[in-house]
């Protein structure tokens, strides 16, 4: 089963949302709270990136990279990095994957790679 | 609404320090007290982040209120982030202005350095959007580092241009004995030399630990007080005279132009007006540089310089003191310290120091009015202060 990461899509105006809120940022109307779930798409393009040498605890790796990608519906999402030297602007393509683990739980997210 | 003024101020040292949290909100509170000449206050609110996760002191106002023996007097802890000082300062305002109390302290508290870095990078890291941002190993940093990217790639900012804000900071924190660092570094040495790479290693790419505030502790504390109090004790008038605070959207990936920091623009135009102001009346600043590119940034947003060109004012000299507009002459948050909960409050505490020309070798001439940015998260709930000499 391929995994996905959910926008939502206000069921009165149809504007979508990433990550989930309780009322919609475009009609503002708060007398319905009703949404769609919609999956992301998981290509898109990096709009820009960081490699982070200072790891929370929970990392055993020494670096990791992140970026902001605009995927193809105009949404954005922050994701981790799988690229060697990144662009601004060049095309991704993500798969949702383990981005973090603690003691309890695996954490799912999207890393995206050089498409 | 009635006026509100500074009756006194205190602070600790910014480093690390081995004393309990509750002693770092009390010392500055102390010295406060001595400095307006007051023994009572009405009321108190203590800005502090982190006392609950790092510390293991939740209720930290009734710790402090006690400590000092100041009870029955009214106390609250106010978290917002790493703004919780100017907000507490803000609450402290509304407390005197509404009439209710007539002499209010404000005290900004933290002591991070109890948890080892890994931890206290984890705590500030939990102000991310827990599902959007934070399960992805996103910190404080990475969300600067990628602004930052993005900040190059539009107005040609370098990371010299970084550098020379870090080393301006670092100077002016030479002269202030409360500053965390007292290293008068150079471009040479975190830039240019061959040994720069290992001096100044990369934290968040393009940012550098030079680009990056300490982990520090430390407390400081402003006294609060109505007109009629200020009579009867012969301080100078230093009016808290506006005050602005607005949000942005909790991702920054959700922001359509995430190089634009839009709380720190509309928080810093309520306040102005509200002084009856303009950005170009202020004399000295000290603005949120958590990390070098936001001085640029912030002092654009603020309204001192068009949007792009703040690195080519500090390029200009026009940031030091000297210049045209002298920003952290205290040091910043990026030499003279970062106590998350507490660096609101320690910035309101060096302006009203430059506005009672108290600042010593740091002084800018003539300051009559002063200007305070409080960033939290990165840039979703911003607080912005305006100080004016009487």
């Amino acid at each position: 089963m391929e995994l996905n990461i959910y926008a939502y899509k206000c069921k009165r105006c149809g504007e979508l949302h990433y990550p989930y809120k309780t009322i919609c940022k475009k009609c503002g109307e708060n007398d319905h709270n009703e949404f769609d779930i919609v999956p992301l798409p998981k290509k898109g393009k990096l709009l820009t990136f960081t490699t982070l040498y200072t790891l929370p605890s929970d990392y055993e790796v020494v670096t990791l990279a992140l970026g902001i990608v605009e995927l193809e519906n105009g949404i954005r999402i922050t994701g981790q990095l799988d690229i060697k030297n990144p662009k601004i602007g060049m095309k991704v393509n993500g798969k949702v994957e383990v981005v973090r683990k603690d003691l309890y739980k695996k954490h799912l997210g999207m890393i995206f790679y050089k498409e | 609404m009635r006026e509100v003024y500074v009756a006194g101020i205190g602070i600790t040292s910014f480093s690390r320090l081995e004393y309990p949290l509750v002693e770092i909100a009390a010392y500055p509170g102390l010295m406060a007290l001595r400095d307006s000449g007051l023994k009572k206050v009405d009321h108190l609110y203590v800005a502090n982040m982190g006392g609950g996760r790092i510390n293991g002191q939740t209720g930290l106002a009734s710790a402090v209120v006690d400590h000092m023996s100041l009870t029955p007097a009214g106390a609250e802890t106010i978290e917002n982030g790493p703004a919780s000082g100017a907000s507490a300062i803000k609450q402290g305002y509304m407390a005197i202005a509404s009439g209710m109390h007539d002499v209010v302290m404000v005290i900004g508290a933290e002591r991070m350095r109890e948890a080892n870095p890994l931890e206290a990078t984890d705590f500030v890291a939990t102000l991310t959007h827990p599902q959007a941002e934070y399960i992805y190993g996103v910190t404080l940093p990475a969300l600067a580092g990628m602004f930052t990217r993005l900040y190059m790639e539009k107005y040609g900012v370098t990371a010299r241009h970084l550098a020379m804000v870090a080393v301006k900071n670092h100077k002016n924190a030479m002269d202030n004995f409360y500053a965390h660092l007292h290293e008068d570094i150079t471009i040479e040495g975190i830039l240019d030399s061959p040994e720069a790479s290992t001096n100044n290693p990369y934290v968040a790419d393009p940012l550098r630990f030079y680009d990056v505030c300490p982990v520090s502790d430390g407390g400081a504390c402003l006294i609060l007080a109505t007109a009629e109090v200020m009579k009867k004790i012969n301080k100078p008038m230093i009016r808290l005279a506006g005050i602005g605070q607005a949000t942005d959207t909790h991702c920054v990936h959700e922001r359509k132009d995430p190089t634009e920091l839009l709380a720190v623009r509309e928080a810093a135009r309520q306040s102005f007006k509200m002084a009856g102001v303009k950005p170009s009346d202020v004399s000295v600043a000290e603005l949120h540089d958590a990390f070098t590119i936001l001085e640029i940034a912030e002092s654009e947003e603020v309204g001192f310089f068009k949007k792009g060109e703040g690195h080519l004012a500090l390029e200009r000299g026009e940031t030091q003191i000297g210049g045209k507009i002298p920003i952290n002459p205290s040091g910043g948050l990026k030499a003279k310290g970062h106590p998350v909960g507490a660096t609101g409050v320690g910035q309101a505490h060096e302006i009203v120091l430059q506005l009672r020309g108290e600042a010593g070798k740091r002084q800018v001439k003539n300051a009559k009015v002063g200007f305070t940015c409080n960033f939290g998260g990165f840039g979703n709930n911003v607080v912005c202060l305006t100080f004016i000499k009487e």
